[in-house]
This record gives C-alpha cells, structure tokens and sequence, in this order.
C-alpha cells in the first residue's frame, strides 16, 4: 500500500455499484431493448428501419393523441397547484396539532390503491352520483350532467389522485421560508397579496417546480385513472401503447410510440429544470 | 463477510449462469401451471376444476395463474423453450394468435376420452373447447319495461343517450361490431356496414367502455340501461342484487369458444392432458353448470338445466341453432385495421 493520506471527502464510487448494477439488468437493459425493438419493421421481425417511427410521426391522429396527453398532463398540473397550494400554506401556517392532520389527510389518500381512489370518482361523477344527485336535488339542473368519460372528469379525477405528489414538495419548500420574512415584508409597508407576490411565491418556487414535474409524470401516465374515467374512446398515450402491445400484439409499433412518449416527456421535463434554474436565479437575486 | 472482488464475480457469475440456464436450479418438479381468466373464471376453475384434477391424479400439484389471453401470449412467447405455463386458456382470436405463433401442441385426440363427446364447435384438435361464452343483450328491468328482443333495439330513440358499448380491445365489442355488420349486408370481411350502422347509434351511446368489466360498473352506478353483455358477467352482478337481466335477441346470441391448450416445450404435458380432460369431462361441466357459475358446457352428455335452459337453451340442439359463431380467422386478419378506425372514428 502506498503511504499517501485516505481523501475523506470524497466517497468510493464503489458503494453505488449494487444500485448502479440493479439499474443497468433492470432498467437500462430493457430500455436499450425496446429501443432495439421499435426499430423492426414488422412484428415478425427481420428487418430494421424507421418505419414505425415514420408511421406515427407522419400520422395526424396518433400526434393528436400524444398533443392530448401531454395537454391533459398540463391541465392536471395547474389544477393540482391551484388546489395544493393552499393546502400547503393553510399547513405552515397552522399549529402543531393541526399541522398533523393537515398531513395526515395529505397522505391518506397514499395509503389507499389508486384504483380505490379512482373507483370512488367513478360513484362521484356518475349519472347517479354525489354530484348530480345534489345539483338535481337543489333544483339547479333537470337531467343529470355527463361528467364521467369526458375530459373534464378525467382532469378532476387525477388532480385529485395525483394531489399528494404536489403537496408534499409544497409543504417542505414552504417550512424553509422563514417567518421573520413575511412580518418583515409587511413592516416595510407591504400587503398580504404584494408580500405573498413577491416574497412568499419566489422563496417556494423550487417546490412548485418539484411538485409540478411530479405531478406531470404521474398524470400523464396513469394509465387505470386515464381508462376508467375516461372510457373506452378517450384514447392517451399509455392506453395506446397498451393496445398496441397487448390486443394487437404489435410490439415495434408499441416501442416506437413508447419511445416518443419518452422523448416527449423528456422535453418537457428539461422545460420544467430549465425554469426550476431560472427560478434559483430569481430567488437569488 | 469481506467482499473481495473475486467473490463478486464469482457470485455475479453463477447467478448469471443461473439466468442463463434455468434448469440448474428450477429442477424438474415444477407444479402444473395453469394460466386461467380472472375473476368469476378463476373462481369457478379453483372450486370444481383443480379438486377434479387433484382427484384424477392422485393429489399432483397445481397452481393457477389467472391472466388475459394476452398476456398469456406474451408470456409464453418471451420464454418458448421453458415457458411459465403448461397450459392456456383463450378467446378466438388470441387462441388463432397462438396457435399461428407455433406455442401450443395439438391436442392427443386419440388418447381423449371425452373429445368425441363435445359438441362439433367444441372439437378443435389444437386445443378443444371445455366452455361457451354467450353474448346478448342486458339490460336494466326497473328503466326497460318491455325486453329487447332484437340487437335492432339499441337504436331505439327511447334508449337514447342509455346505450353502453365497449371498444374493439376486447372480444365482446369485435364480435358486436362483427354481428353488426352481419345485420346489416356485411360479414367478417365487410366490416364497413358496422361502422355506419355504429355512426347512427353515436347519439344513443351514453358511454363506450375501455373493456366488458367496466359495463358491469357502469350498469351498477345507473350510467348506462342497455348495452351488449356476457352472460356470465351479467350473472355476478344480478348475484350482487343489480337489476340487470339478459336476453338471447332473435337474431342469435353472439358465441365464442373459448379453448384449453397444452403448451409447446412445456415439461408437464402429461398432467396438462389431464388438466384438460378433467375440464371436457361431463362431471366437471356439469358442476360448472350450476348456481353461481352458470359456464355453458360443451360436453353432449351434460344435459343442460337451470337457469341456463331457462335463459339460454333446452338442449344441445338449441344451442346450435340460437348461437352464432363467429368466423375469427377472418376477423384477426383486419382486426388491427378495425381498431385504429374505430380509434379515429369513434368520438363520443
């Protein structure tokens, strides 16, 4: 062994090969194989190409399915933070007891499947259901509403199931702001909403941003919210991967849509870190 | 325990070796593998089939995997020379799907003490029949007074907005499209007669389904009174006090066989024989006939009563005049095409 002094403040990159190594048989490895896949020409294999990728791209209709997708996960996101943020804020600002059942109610839905949660949309919005039976009963409409397998159940389901992811990220960018900054604000002659603005907004960027990329991911791919709410005919891209892959045992085909589903949702990621790095500017400055 | 690594690589290698060569561990003695339907099918299959095959061979062990058709497929097709399942259950379409993939053995017929005894529907020598299933029309009895009796009903102005349909994933909504298209001057290779009839039937639908699980939902919560159903679906939510009711239109029920294969490679094919001779055999079929399963047997020794007589059909010649079977050779040839037009045409 050579005498030179043990560098203590780097770590042996060793200690992550059993994560590395895990990654690589089961995560890198069937990636690299889809990839490989959704290059065949034709589900009996053979030949390669760009075929499948030239299918999709070059057809209106299957762009307009992933247009919807990623515009329903923008909906979700947006309807998420505007429901969440309060929750958030009503947390900081509460005492200790109340603080724990704010996040035990943020977390119960967590505890329960995600097809309980959406099943119990399907009660909600049905022709049956809470909603109707109570506009029906106040005498504000005739016949029930259409609310299930529409778009707008859909974005309402998965707000509401997707709401924890946004919370939570919420609530820890929150607790770091110190309270002093707000009085201070409001000595210096600011208002609620100007103080909120301008101080209280910028600090908790970082968490909306989280919670925002979180949210999206989990929105646009959450393929049993997605069909059961949305039905048979409101087809995004997971269900279409699904049939694809399963119903028509088209699996280049399937790969090639999963790859660009992947690629899209990369973008728009990237979009999310970019502002996230803007936003650390800002904050900043 | 110190880790050199030497030591890794000689554990990554063995469990490499393992992956590569699964018979040095997975020794000879697997249980038979039985991949059913889920749900109702698989319950039916764990009270009267396993017990009648642990009684036909002595106790030998089994195990049921209950998975789509589908999946099924998949399954098999990802491990062919040391598949998971030693023997598959399919709708018409996958069971084409797999026996065109070259993953099932033919059937030993000869050895068969039943085969000759199904009816001639039922005898497939890939993989024969152990039951139907049936489709017609279900509807709610407190909002439909008077029982459809033609698939022409759906399109009655007073189930406007009421009807419930499903895609083209699943076998009951093809073979819906199918008898659609049979109805109206088309047949397993016109499809285009469906599709109009389907764009005059658009403002009656309250709701196209993702698959035949969700009709049954969308009955319980009011969402829909009519809509082409399976029988046996139709059956648990009736038990469950949903008031639904099915009735066999006069064109015929839709039918499907749904078939039993051995699996190609697989290193149970001696108990899979009597797996499947268990399920042809007119004592099993008989049970299976019985409240709660209600499962329309194929076996002509089995003489048809209950509930079934009552709804479906007396005998065995009944059957054969009052079902309709479709032709899914056919049918897979452009089942991929009606997909995506239903996919593009279909808006709700």
């Amino acid at each position: 062994m050579a005498a030179t002094l043990r560098n203590v403040t780097t770590y042996d990159l060793k200690l992550a090969a059993p994560l590395a190594a895990g990654f690589v048989v089961f995560f890198v490895t069937p990636l690299v194989i889809l990839l490989a896949l959704s290059f065949q020409t034709d589900p009996q294999g053979g030949h390669f190409g760009l075929t499948q990728y030239v299918n999709f791209l070059g057809d209106s209709f299957s762009l307009g399915v992933l247009g919807s997708t990623l515009w329903l996960g923008v909906k979700v996101t947006a309807l998420t933070l505007l429901l969440g943020y309060p929750v958030a804020w009503l947390h900081q600002r509460s005492p200790g007891w109340a603080k724990g059942v704010i996040m035990l109610l943020v977390l119960l839905p967590l505890l329960t499947s995600v097809v309980v949660r959406t099943f119990a949309w399907v009660v909600i919005l049905g022709r049956q259901g809470i909603v109707n039976a109570s506009l029906l009963g106040l005498g504000l409409i005739d016949t029930p509403l259409k609310l299930l397998y529409t778009e707008g159940g859909v974005v309402m389901a998965l707000a509401q199931v997707q709401m924890p992811l946004m919370v939570l990220p919420l609530i820890t960018a929150l607790s770091r702001i110190d309270p002093n900054l707000a009085d201070a604000s409001s000595v210096l002659g600011a208002g609620h909403w100007r103080t909120f603005r301008k101080v209280i907004l910028p600090l908790s960027l970082p968490g909306i941003i989280a919670g925002c990329l979180l949210t999206y991911a989990a929105a646009i791919t959450a393929f049993i919210t997605q069909s059961l709410i949305g039905g048979g005919q409101m087809l995004f891209m997971p269900m279409y991967i699904y049939q694809q892959a399963s119903t028509l045992q088209n699996w280049p085909f399937a790969a090639a849509i999963s790859v660009i589903f992947l690629v899209a949702v990369l973008v728009v990621v990237s979009i999310f870190n970019v502002l996230g790095r803007l936003s650390r500017g800002y904050t900043n400055a | 325990m110190l880790l050199t690594r030497r030591t890794l690589m000689q554990t990554a290698l063995t469990l490499g070796a393992m992956h590569a060569f699964p018979g040095l561990t997975w020794a000879q003695a697997r249980p038979l593998v039985f991949a059913t339907f889920t749900g109702s099918w698989e319950e039916a299959h764990k009270a009267v089939l396993v017990p009648a095959f642990r009684k036909a061979t002595g106790n030998a062990d089994m195990v049921l995997d209950p998975m789509l058709s589908v999946d099924q497929i998949a399954k098999v097709n990802a491990a062919k020379n040391n598949p998971p399942i030693d023997v598959m259950l399919h709708d018409p379409g996958p069971a084409l799907q797999a026996i065109a993939q070259d993953l099932v053995e033919p059937y030993p017929v000869e050895k068969s003490a039943h085969y000759k005894d199904l009816i001639p529907e039922a005898q497939v020598p890939m993989g024969p029949s152990p039951f139907f299933q049936v489709v017609g029309i279900t509807y709610n009895p407190e909002t439909v007074k008077t029982p459809p009796t033609s698939w022409a009903d759906l399109w009655k102005p007073e189930f406007k907005g009421r009807v419930g349909i499903t895609n083209l994933n699943s076998t009951l909504g093809t073979g819906f499209m199918v008898e659609l298209a049979k109805m109206h001057g088309g047949s397993e290779s016109n499809i285009d007669p469906a599709f109009k009839a389907l764009e005059a039937l658009r403002p009656s639908l309250a709701a196209v389904a993702a698959n035949p699980g969700q009709l049954a939902t969308l009955f319980q919560q009011g969402q829909i009174d009519i809509s082409p159903g399976n029988f046996n679906a139709i059956q648990i939510l009736k038990a469950r006090g949903v008031p639904v009711e099915f009735v066999i239109p006069k064109e015929g029920a839709i039918a499907f066989k749904t078939t039993i294969h051995i699996v190609k490679n697989s290193p149970n094919k001696e108990l899979a024989f009597k797996l499947i001779e268990a399920a042809l055999s007119p004592e099993v079929q008989a049970q299976l006939m019985e409240e709660p399963f209600l499962i329309v047997p194929t076996n002509t020794k089995v003489a048809i009563k209950g509930e079934l007589a009552k709804t479906l059909a007396k005998d065995h010649a009944e059957i054969a005049k009052k079902f309709v079977f479709q032709d899914w050779a056919k049918i897979n040839e452009q089942r991929s095409a009606w997909i995506e037009r239903f996919n593009r045409e279909i808006k709700v």
